[in-house]
């Protein structure tokens, strides 16, 4: 059993079976021929390219189709069937399960994750190389294109990068009496401390979806281990260093403080009134540490559909008692990639997904932080601002670590470290969730 | 799917049919027919429902995570280390506490209300209407409606401040302590309408004369359900049973669209659990739904040998005479 | 259940009088337990997000219609319910003629390989689709039916076979022999006895399966997620769950606009039950009585 494909394993099986057809009775659809070549390429004038995002809600919907038809509108011929799905099914459903049966089932261009998510996809042979066609991107990007980058070959281009802070709402701030936005995380636990007086929840996290909790965890982490361990751990999967348990110690301590909403572990990041998101969007809650779109997903989630004037953004604040240095920050992006069959306009198509127009507009939008630099200009909002200065001033950007770690550990790490925020584990047992994932690789 | 499938833990199709297919003429013809009536179902359901089966069973063999070919072959690792992964055996705990609490709470629960919803009553025809409503809800809109009830800031918190009961309230589903308990109410919610339906049923078999009989001897109500009524129900009960345990073991949609097995892992099921796991390791969560199914059959042979012994046969399979 | 002799209804009247407020109590409480949430959405959907923030244990006040208004006046809800009616359509029709096919065969003929066969579909119960959900899509995906309306009817029938053989087989035995050797004498094959015979008295057993199917189909997630949505069907096509859950997500800002577009999801499956509820019923006694 040998290099055995599941496609060869079905289409035998299948075949078998519909071999039992006694007589002509069966429905029979002739297995179709999914190894040859994208018929596509025989016809060039008429192009179907199929492009799968995230985007189910405005302004970020609207920015896909419209560069959707613009690109159709400049490329006589192409056609693009531009589909936003929710984010986890898009991920971890749609696409690998489209990319493993292959042929026009695969999406043309679709949303690639950094790290060891795009390793992962690279390695198995269903991204295009985009080193050569899209190297005038490549250099002008420079850095930020790096998290797509496998074994010196881009895969994907990024449309956005940005760094995870606190978002908070400045009215319950004022209110509750912090005059200035915490620096360490002794003064987050007096803003703690002074928004429970005013009796709102004083962080929001989402630790149903767990990858939100999981953040908390990444960036204490961050702060306990020095960057050269992580720059070496993250790549050999080796775990050993005590930094890693001290993270989950202090975690453990900051829970001491009980610095959450009531009922955390049942409420998801993003979706309606009671998620994290929707919990600061509508005041309940004042502080919610997320990545650089929750402006846009904060703002999808008020009555008016717009930024609500109350939000600001401040990075996360230096935890005292550990090595880590306040210039190195955690984040991550998304980006494009290019299945390996798709015709080559494909990739001209993800190169406009991320050129200066549709970059400026996705800035424009309050969506997140534009990857390509010519873009940055044309941010309005001020949070964006921020977060965009808080990147640039980075001595080192981490990516999170379950992206960073590749597909295989988001799983087990995230639950290890829900565990342990719901008092159920301790530090040893997530670097053991660590650990046991990386021998099982 | 869980609950959803009334039929028999049918292993025996019943007797041959009686009758002359014997001295029918041409066995050949006899072969052509059988082929021609039951080759179309049997060749859809190989196809769609056996042989992705038996792939996913290959597939558990595998250390795969999806995307690169099936080439790591590693034998029974898998298995191996589901059996110790305790997030696991909790959740296989959790399907058994859900077996039970149904045959123990739904069951008596179910055939009391058919016990009634079968009287004369004003407006039965509405009760019985309403009472299966959940049932007919599809799970992602009830789970939805849940989510939204029971939620810090939802409607039976509201209404339990109303009532001056408000340190009742509190985070339903959020409560590890409880959320197993919540899940089962809703489940209970969401599945009772069926349970009710298959006992309606059975009561469509029991001959009217005898609660006559009963009445004429002076017997009360429910002493005449308890003495006639139910052992005649008898067949009816265990075959609920059984289908009841089954979709308790598969459980799955209900849990996915309220908590997703949340809070840790409270209301985790086997099910559940293959599905998180499967989605970035295949092969393991192809693990898990070979276990699935192996406890289910299990658990579904033992139960009738033990249960249904005297049903077997006869009962779900003879048809009604 | 009304009695025909003299004395029993007196009997049955003296008993009826004492424990009968106390039954219709009981009744009614399991009835409210059932309703209320489904309720609860219902009049949500009449409520602005405002009024439902406010106070979410409030009634409707004042009415408001605009979220039905909008969701009625959308062409994806429409065209959801469209495909979920094919969809549905297709999936019942088809186990409806391959599982009486099937029941026949198994019902009616003796032969080597009747038992294992009805094993073979009757072991598919220990099997949900979510056990199989990877290899199913791939095949589905190699057999060209991706994105396709068969693409998730094919399997769904598949699916609902065990059930409704399992159901249709005793109801078949349950015809008497002596019909088909009546139709014999009359000079009718095999197959006209099927037909002319077999087939209409078993519409009680084809009612039942055949709403089962059906709501089995209108509530069905996963397999539409994945032949459906990922195949490429435009948006306007995906069934209603998966719209609920679209709609939901896109605008999750607005539950009351998400609360009057599940209301009206539930719908057409409730009504189609309620009207046939009586039927099944009737079509299940002959699966679980002896």
């Amino acid at each position: 059993m040998n290099r055995l494909t599941s496609r060869g394993l079905i289409a035998g099986l299948a075949a078998s079976a519909l071999a039992l057809g006694l007589v002509g009775c069966s429905p029979a659809p002739a297995p179709a021929p999914t190894d040859s070549a994208a018929p596509t390429t025989a016809a060039p004038e008429q192009v179907t390219l199929r492009f799968w995002h995230n985007a189910t809600a405005e302004p970020l919907k609207g920015i896909w189709d419209k560069a959707s038809r613009d690109f159709e509108a400049s490329h006589p011929g192409v056609t693009i069937e531009s589909t936003g799905y929710q984010n986890e099914e898009l991920q971890r459903t749609l696409i690998p399960q489209a990319l493993q049966a292959g042929g026009d089932a695969a999406p043309d261009v679709f949303m690639v994750w950094p790290g060891g998510e795009v390793r992962a996809q690279a390695e198995a042979g269903y991204l295009k190389d985009l080193t050569a066609p899209a190297a005038d991107t490549i250099a002008k990007f420079g850095g930020v294109a790096k998290p797509w980058e496998v074994d010196g070959k881009q895969y994907a281009l990024p449309f956005t990068f940005g760094i995870t802070g606190i978002w908070y709402n400045k009215d319950l701030f004022t209110q509750a009496g912090i005059a200035s936005t915490p620096k360490t995380l002794t003064e987050l636990a007096d803003a703690v401390t002074k928004l429970k007086a005013i009796d709102v929840a004083p962080i929001a996290v989402g630790a149903k979806d767990k990858w939100p909790a999981g953040h908390w965890w990444y960036q204490f982490a961050l702060n306990t281990c020095s960057v050269q361990t992580l720059q070496t751990a993250i790549p050999a999967l080796n775990f050993d260093d005590p930094c890693w348990i001290e993270a989950g110690t202090k975690l453990q301590e900051w829970m001491a403080t009980e610095p959450f909403q009531e009922g955390f572990l049942a409420t998801s990041a993003q979706q309606g009134a009671d998620s994290s998101a929707g919990m600061v969007a509508n005041g309940k809650a004042a502080m919610e540490f997320m990545g650089a779109w929750n402006s846009g997903q904060i703002g999808s989630l008020t009555p008016d559909g717009k930024v609500p004037a109350f939000l600001g953004w401040f990075p996360f604040p230096s935890i005292p008692g550990t090595a880590g240095d306040p210039t190195i920050t955690m984040g991550g992006g998304d980006g494009f990639g290019v299945y390996k069959d798709a015709p080559d306009v494909a990739v001209e198509f993800a190169q406009y997904l991320v050129s200066d127009e549709v970059q400026a507009a996705f800035a424009a939008a309050g969506s997140g932080i534009p990857a390509n630099p010519a873009a940055a200009s044309s941010l309005t909002d001020e949070n964006l601002k921020a977060i965009a200065a808080g990147l640039a001033g980075s001595s080192y950007v981490q990516l999170w670590l379950d992206s960073a770690l590749g597909p295989e550990f988001g799983n087990p790490l995230n639950d290890a470290i829900v565990n342990l925020m719901g008092g159920k584990g301790t530090p040893e047992d997530i670097v053991k969730a660590l650990k046991d994932t990386a021998a099982k690789l | 799917m869980a609950h959803t499938t009334p039929a028999g833990p049918a292993v025996s199709a019943g007797p041959a049919p009686a009758g002359r297919s014997k001295r029918r003429a041409g066995t050949g013809r006899r072969w052509l027919e059988i082929a021609v009536f039951a080759g179309p179902a049997l060749i859809v359901f190989v196809t769609f429902v056996i042989v992705p089966v038996i792939l996913a069973a290959v597939y558990s063999f595998f250390n795969w995570n999806g995307l690169t070919p099936l080439e790591r072959f590693i034998g029974f690792d898998n298995y191996i280390e589901a059996f110790n992964d305790p997030d696991f055996l909790q959740a296989i705990g959790n399907n058994f506490t859900i077996v039970i609490a149904s045959i123990l709470i739904q069951g008596p629960l179910a055939i009391a209300a058919a016990l009634l919803l079968n009287r004369k009553l004003r407006g039965r025809a509405f009760i019985r209407a309403a009472i299966f409503v959940p049932y007919v809800l599809a799970e992602v809109i009830a789970g939805l409606s849940w989510n939204l009830l029971l939620s810090p800031n939802g409607f039976v918190n509201a209404l339990l401040e109303m009532v001056g009961l408000e340190e009742w309230a509190q985070p339903w589903l959020a409560n590890p302590d409880i959320a197993l308990w919540v899940m089962f109410w809703i489940l209970t919610w969401k599945y009772l309408g069926f349970a009710i339906l298959i006992m309606l049923a059975g009561l469509q078999g029991v001959p009217e004369e005898l609660h006559e009989a009963a009445a004429i001897d002076g017997a009360g109500w429910w002493k005449a359900q308890w003495y006639v009524t139910l052992p005649l129900l008898g067949p009816t009960i265990r075959i609920w049973v059984f289908l009841s345990i089954i979709g308790s073991l598969q459980l799955f949609d209900m849990v996915w669209v309220t908590t997703r097995g949340g809070p840790l892992n409270a209301t985790n099921t086997m099910a559940v659990y293959m599905i998180v796991n499967g989605q970035t390791r295949p092969g393991y969560g192809s693990a898990i739904a070979v276990i699935l199914f192996l406890i289910s059959l299990t658990v579904a042979l033992v139960y009738q040998r033990l249960a249904m012994r005297r049903d077997l046969g006869g009962a779900i399979t003879r048809g009604v005479r | 259940m009304a009695a025909t002799t003299t004395a029993a209804p007196a009997v049955a009247k003296r008993r009826i009088n004492w424990s009968s407020p106390l039954i219709y109590a009981v009744a009614y409480l399991v009835v409210v337990v059932s309703v209320v949430p489904v309720l609860y959405v219902w009049l949500n959907g009449f409520r602005s997000n405002a009024d439902i923030n406010a106070n979410p244990a409030g009634w409707p006040n004042p009415w408001y219609f605009q979220n039905y208004l909008t969701v009625l006046g959308s062409d994806r809800f429409w065209g959801s319910l469209a495909s979920s009616i094919i969809v549905a359509v297709g999936t019942t029709l088809g186990v409806a003629v391959l599982g009486i096919m099937a029941a026949f065969v198994i019902a009616k003929y003796d032969f080597r390989g009747r038992q294992g066969l009805y094993a073979v579909f009757a072991a598919g119960l220990m099997f949900p689709l979510t056990v199989a959900s990877l290899p199913l899509n791939l095949l589905i995906r190699n057999l060209g039916l991706h994105g396709s309306f068969l693409g998730v009817i094919i399997p769904q029938i598949a699916f609902a076979l065990p059930t409704t053989i399992i159901i249709l087989v005793p109801f078949l035995r349950a015809i008497p022999d002596e019909l088909e050797e009546a139709a014999a004498i009359d000079g009718a094959s095999r197959i006209g006895f099927f037909w002319r015979i077999l087939l209409p008295l078993s519409m009680p057993g084809l009612i039942t399966v055949g709403v089962l199917a059906f709501i089995g189909s209108w509530n069905a997630y996963l397999l539409p997620l994945l032949i459906m949505a990922a195949g490429g069907m435009p948006q306007n096509l995906w069934t209603l769950p998966l719209g609920v859950t679209q709609f939901a997500t896109q605008y999750s800002q607005d539950t009351g606009a998400v609360l009057a577009y599940t209301s009206l999801a539930m719908l057409p499956a409730l009504l189609f039950f309620i009207a046939a509820e009586k039927r099944i019923v009737g079509g299940l006694t002959g699966a679980v009585k002896g």
